[in-house]
């Protein structure tokens, strides 16, 4: 009985298997085979990218005859485009900043793209040299980005000439209560590289040396070096300790709301906080960080929003198409312009659009000393003790003891 | 007699179905295996379509062996076990084993993948555009059908205006009656070709980017649909010396197999390189950095004074609350419950971020609300005050609900004979109920002690490791062993995963030792009272 | 009165206080979700000027509808199969004796303690494969996704439930043995609706799991409308330094519903004899 049970019942389900293998049989989807006759481009960028491209990847494929699909990832995106191009599950076409090219050509994950010399010089030479490493183009610019200082005209209605100048105006303001802080420049608990840059360049301070061809050279570090050592003395005259205009409660999170509320006069940040300005009715002028009194001018740090080529996409030749082809037109240039203010490097676009919008112009004379951002892999050493040193020395740390740890720290990452 | 001994060893085998609600039991079996079969058939074309024959060895074996199981009468308990336990090996053990196995690698950025894919990745970041060639205009068209005729490059140089039709045979030009060209120079008519659209070419993405027209100065390669150019690879490997060798220096990198780069006599290496396995080296590492090894007996401490901290301080706050509440005189228990219980249905990463915030020292709820000038997280010890006190409120709503659970479960009776025998009601509750729910509840306990060991998001999200010494800036004082391995493994100059592979295994024998000697302790302790 | 005080009134207090220290940063959170500026600086702990121009920005600038419904169905379809998953091991643990029984036991507990770094780097190279052959189960799919969340089914809700079960009496077991059931009859009629209480409780812990999981979802889904809730929100907050804290907030809020409707709903399961182990006579 028992036997007889279960051989009807493997039997029942084998018949019934058997009903299921027409219906799997005539799978619509047959995934195996090469793509669909149509084609299909797929490209990756954060939110916002992802948000202000997908018009016109559609009229690309159309113009095209194939789908092109925009995702965006939310988190870790050059570390995710990495790891799932390696997998082979990767985009054709990758959008993000410059700097991680260096680590990008060393997971071979990209291509180098050649573009005309007509196409070259349709762009802006600072952008194009910020992608080009080791001597090979290797992504197609589309936008700058840099920071400047953002000013309430109504409570300083003077551009400052020098840091001592702002902090000077920004005390006399919170003397007379018209404002709570002295200067909204973000630190936070673990330091900020990128915004203390500036100030950092103007007192001295260098991260890494440039070779003779004008690459960053990885062997020179200069972060405990004298000069940056003095140059973080100026910074911590600065900090909670000295002047309170740098204080580590200023975090990303709160900086652009603090002015934005009206509580402080001065804001350093990139272009991305003009929209915020505008939201709250914020009557702002924009003019280049200021620097230290008798010392260099600040340089701050130029991000270039690239498109890439990934070296493992399904469909290179259309990705390449994509990217040398198509976004060098001005139309992209505007269009991707209009999504999301920043200046585009093609210099038609920008003089198309320059027109009508002020701010713009003024940022990229704020970038006019801009240096790009180190693409090289071992930049990536930096941010983080470079950081946590900018935050203790602002706490109140000794400058010297700061940096030479974060050397330490770096250059035994490095040489790993 | 025999009949009652009979009856007594029946239920170690399956038992007859009986009359009694019998059918539905067999058809739903049928059902089932049905749909798994079904599934598998479905799952074995693309297999069949991809000649992926192991995979669909693997398939089969599977298949069969559930049929096998859930058949036969026999092997009771793996039907029970065998869903759960699939998913099980699939899902969690191949990441864990996976995991093991890169820990003796040096899988990491720049030696990510094999050798043979960094050698393409060298050549193909080496071609360059040949100075002074045309920059040609390209149209991809073939001679047979689009989708397998042999692909043909026709390019037109845009100072002679020649067109001419690339193979990997040459160049060779087209006569001007034979092509019409449109304004910008690419050709959209060829005789004795079929020009590839968009859909089509993408088909064929690899042949066209692959294919390198001969010329007598490099290759003409396509660059996109439309463009193409001249260019000559700077870099080649060669397999004789198992080196990459510059085309015009002459400058030579050779292989090697222990690090994974190609490496010059002087040192240089390329930046691509190739995962090769590296032994030990990772555990060696973790061991003799002083960089490394240092800070991580002080972290260990602090790990496990947070994961005691947040497990045993949300147990006695929930527990608290539980035995305060577990009064029927007090009204509107349920409103409580509710309210009581909402910190956990808040979406954690949210609060962790809204905490942070909060934890401002200027800007911050706390520091405003209480009128306090702490700086939280730049002192160490307030920095792990404020994020014990962050776990308590996340914790202690999951330890309420649950302790209420258990102490309803326990009879009152117990607690009542208790009381009769003269016991105050903190004695009663110290030697009656608290033993009976720590049986109880032990498990829990455990497995949370495990989970805050490893809880990542409380100290990312809130301090990351903050605040750091002046002299270590890699090793912060609230950091757990996890925060740090990521900040080592991730920090650096790319991510290494070998590395934090190492780390991780390190890491899991630690609480496993913790979570098994526990778990010992409980198996007495179960034995008394179950 | 003291009477009352000391007997009842010192219970409210304790309730009230637990209260005020649950709810006060929810209070601000709903502050900010309310609040029209939507910029941290400008929120106070108490909501000042109620505006739902968040909430309305939230659900017409963004996908947070999809979000929200990708992320209802895959908490609940995995909760639920999780839930028997782990109910059919804890029954063979409890009711069965087998050779590993201890150690398969102690197995579970440890094999989910394993820091998960390179979770996602073997998720990729497995669902690279799985998404070539079989896209219906790939990546962008929520199918894909709830079964990789089942393998963590059986752990330690499996553990929860195995002492559940223990504390059912076996005479019924074998008085249903005897009546002839077998043991799938016994598993499905009898035991399971006796458990019913830690089958509620496990289905809501493992729904809150899975709403909350973020890391894995993040790689996983990268389609926009495929998203789930955690990461949707996450790239409003960490997109490009904009200060969208009063949608995060309204985002939050709205998150939680779910979590606190599937608790109603399960309260009086979860309340009325959870028992968690061998504690009953």
């Amino acid at each position: 009985m028992r036997i007889r049970s279960g051989v009807v019942v493997a039997a029942l389900a084998l018949a019934l298997a058997a009903s299921g293998c027409s219906g799997g049989g005539d799978d619509p989807e047959t995934p195996a085979s090469a793509a669909p006759a149509g084609g299909k481009l797929v490209i990756w960028g954060d939110d916002k990218r992802a948000a202000a491209l997908k018009p016109f990847a559609e009229k690309f494929g159309q113009e095209n005859g194939v789908t092109v699909e925009v995702q965006a990832i939310s988190k870790d995106q050059q570390t995710t485009f990495v790891t799932a191009s390696q997998q082979g599950s990767g985009p054709d076409v990758m959008v993000g900043a410059h700097d991680w090219i260096g680590n990008l050509v060393q997971n071979g994950a990209i291509d180098p793209v050649q573009l005309t010399a007509e196409q070259q010089q349709s762009l802006a030479p600072n952008a194009v040299k910020a992608v080009t490493f080791n001597g090979q183009i290797y992504g197609v610019p589309y936008a700058t980005e840099n920071l400047a200082l953002i000013r309430n005209t109504k409570l300083a209605p003077a551009a400052p000439a020098t840091i001592e100048d702002l902090v000077a105006q920004a005390k006399k303001l919170k003397a007379d209560k018209k404002a709570s802080e002295l200067l909204c420049l973000q630190v936070g608990q673990n330091g900020d590289a990128y915004h203390a840059y500036p100030l950092f360049s103007s007192a001295g301070g260098y991260l890494f040396g440039t070779t003779a061809g004008g690459d960053y050279d990885k062997n020179d570090l200069g972060i405990a070096k004298p000069e940056s050592i003095a140059a973080f003395k100026k910074i911590q005259a600065l900090g909670e300790k000295g002047a309170g205009a740098l204080k580590r409660s200023i975090t990303v999170e709160n900086s652009i709301a603090t002015f934005t509320a009206g509580k402080c006069a001065y804001l350093v940040s990139g272009p991305w906080a003009i929209t915020d300005a505008k939201k709250a009715k914020i009557a702002y002028d924009i003019s280049p960080v200021p620097g230290f009194a008798g010392a260099k001018p600040a340089q701050p740090f130029l991000g270039v929003q690239s498109f890439y080529v990934a070296a493992k996409g399904k469909n290179k030749a259309l990705a390449q198409e994509f990217v040398t082809n198509y976004v060098t037109t001005p139309e992209l240039a505007v269009a991707l312009y209009q999504a999301e203010p920043r200046p585009p490097v093609l210099t038609a676009a920008y003089d198309q659009v320059k027109g009508t919008d002020p701010d713009l112009a003024k940022f990229v004379e704020a970038g006019r000393n801009a240096v790009p951002l180190p693409a090289i892999p071992e930049m990536a050493t930096v941010w983080d003790p470079f950081g946590k040193a900018e935050s203790a020395v602002i706490g109140g740390a000794d400058p010297k003891t700061a940096l030479t740890a974060a050397a330490k720290t770096i250059s035994g990452q490095i040489s790993q | 007699m025999t009949a009652l001994l009979e009856r007594e060893t029946a239920p170690a085998e399956a038992p007859e179905p009986s009359g009694r609600g019998g059918l539905a039991g067999p058809l739903l079996k049928v059902a089932l295996l049905g749909t798994v079969a079904g599934l598998a058939v479905w799952a074995a074309f693309p297999l069949i379509a991809e000649r992926a024959w192991p995979g669909l060895a693997v398939l089969l074996v599977a298949t069969a062996g559930l049929f096998y199981l859930y058949v036969g009468p026999r092997h009771i308990p793996a039907k029970y076990l065998i869903p759960g336990t699939l998913f099980l090996i699939v899902f969690q053990l191949f990441p864990v084993a996976y995991t093991a196995a890169t820990a003796f690698t040096n899988f990491s950025d720049g030696h990510r993948g094999d050798k043979q894919e960094a050698v393409v990745a060298i050549q193909t970041a080496s071609v360059t555009r040949v100075p002074g060639s045309a920059e040609y205009a390209l149209t991809v068209a073939t001679t047979g059908d689009p989708a397998t005729g042999a692909l043909t490059f026709l390019v037109t140089d845009p100072a002679s205006k020649v067109v001419s039709a690339g193979t990997p045979d040459g160049l060779k030009a087209l006569p001007a009656g034979d092509v019409t060209v449109n304004a910008a120079g690419r050709v959209t008519a060829a005789a004795g070709y079929t020009l590839l659209n968009g859909g089509q070419a993408s088909a064929r993405s690899q042949e066209i980017t692959d294919l390198a027209v001969p010329t007598p100065g490099g290759a003409i390669r396509s660059q996109g649909l439309s463009r193409a150019y001249e260019g000559k690879a700077g870099r080649a490997y060669d397999g004789g010396c198992d080196c990459i060798r510059d085309t015009t220096s002459g400058r030579t990198w050779t292989a090697d197999e222990r690090a994974g780069a190609f490496v010059a006599a002087d040192g240089e290496r390329l930046a691509q390189g190739w995962r090769v396995g590296v032994g030990l080296s990772n555990f060696t590492r973790l061991v003799t950095d002083s960089a490394v090894s240092g800070p991580f007996a002080r972290t260990l401490v602090w790990n496990l004074i947070f994961a005691l901290a947040s497990t045993g301080g949300t147990f006695a706050l929930g527990l608290g609350c539980a035995l305060a509440l577990h009064s029927p005189r007090v009204r509107g228990r349920a409103l409580y419950r509710t309210l009581l219980v909402l910190p956990y249905a808040m979406p954690s990463f949210a609060m962790l971020l809204v905490w942070r915030d909060m934890f401002n020292t200027d800007f911050g709820l706390i520091n405003n609300l209480f009128g306090l000038d702490v700086d939280w997280f730049g002192g160490a010890a307030s920095a792990r005050i404020a994020v014990i006190l962050v776990q308590l409120w996340l914790g202690y709503p999951y330890m309420f609900l649950v302790a209420t659970g258990a102490l309803q479960a326990i009879p009152a009776e117990l607690s009542e004979a208790s009381r009769i025998d003269g016991a105050s009601p903190w004695q009663s509750l110290r030697r009656v109920t608290l033993p009976l729910l720590l049986v109880a509840l032990t498990p829990l306990l455990i497995s949370s002690f495990a989970f805050n060991f490893n809880n990542f998001n409380a100290i990312y999200l809130t301090t990351d490791g903050a605040p750091f010494p002046a002299d270590n800036p890699a090793n912060g004082a609230t950091d757990l062993l996890i925060t740090y391995t990521y900040r080592l493994a991730f920090g650096g100059s790319g991510a290494q995963y070998g590395f934090a592979a190492a780390v991780s295994i390190f890491i899991f024998v630690i609480v496993a030792v913790i979570s098994t000697v526990s778990f010992r302790r409980t198996r007495r302790q179960e034995e008394v009272y179950s | 009165m003291t009477k009352w005080l000391s007997r009842v009134g010192w219970r409210h207090g304790v309730a009230l206080l637990a209260l005020a220290f649950s709810l006060f940063p929810i209070v601000f959170v709903v502050s900010a979700a309310l609040n029209p500026l939507g910029t941290l600086s400008s929120t106070a702990a108490v909501p000042t000027g109620a505006s739902l121009g968040n909430f309305a920005n939230l659900l017409s600038g963004t996908d947070f509808a999809r979000w929200f419904g990708n992320s209802v169905l895959i908490a609940g379809v995995s909760a639920v199969a999780s839930v028997f998953l782990s109910a059919l091991a804890a029954y063979a643990f409890s009711r069965m004796r087998f050779r590993g029984r201890r150690v398969g036991l102690l197995a579970l507990l440890l094999i989910q303690m394993f820091p998960q770094f390179l979770a996602i780097v073997a998720i990729f190279l497995m669902f690279s494969t799985i998404t070539d052959l079989w896209p219906a189960i790939g990546f962008n799919r929520a199918w894909g996704l709830i079964l990789l969340y089942l393998g963590g089914a059986l752990g330690v809700n499996t553990w929860l439930m195995k002492g559940f079960f223990d504390t059912v009496p076996r005479e019924l077991d074998e008085s249903a043995t005897m009546d002839g059931a077998s043991h799938a009859q016994t598993f499905f009629r009898i035991l399971l609706p006796l458990v019913a209480p830690i089958l509620a409780v496990t289905g809501l812990l493992a729904f809150i799991g899975t709403i909350n999981e973020f890391l894995i979802a993040n790689v996983f889904l990268t389609d926009t409308g495929a998203k789930t809730l955690s990461v949707g929100m996450y790239g409003l907050v960490a997109g490009e330094r904009d200060n969208n804290f009063g949608m995060f907030c309204a985002g939050t809020l709205l998150t939680a519903v779910p979590t606190v409707l599937v608790f109603q709903f399960l309260q009086r399961y979860i309340v009325d004899g959870l028992t968690a182990g061998a504690v009953k006579g």
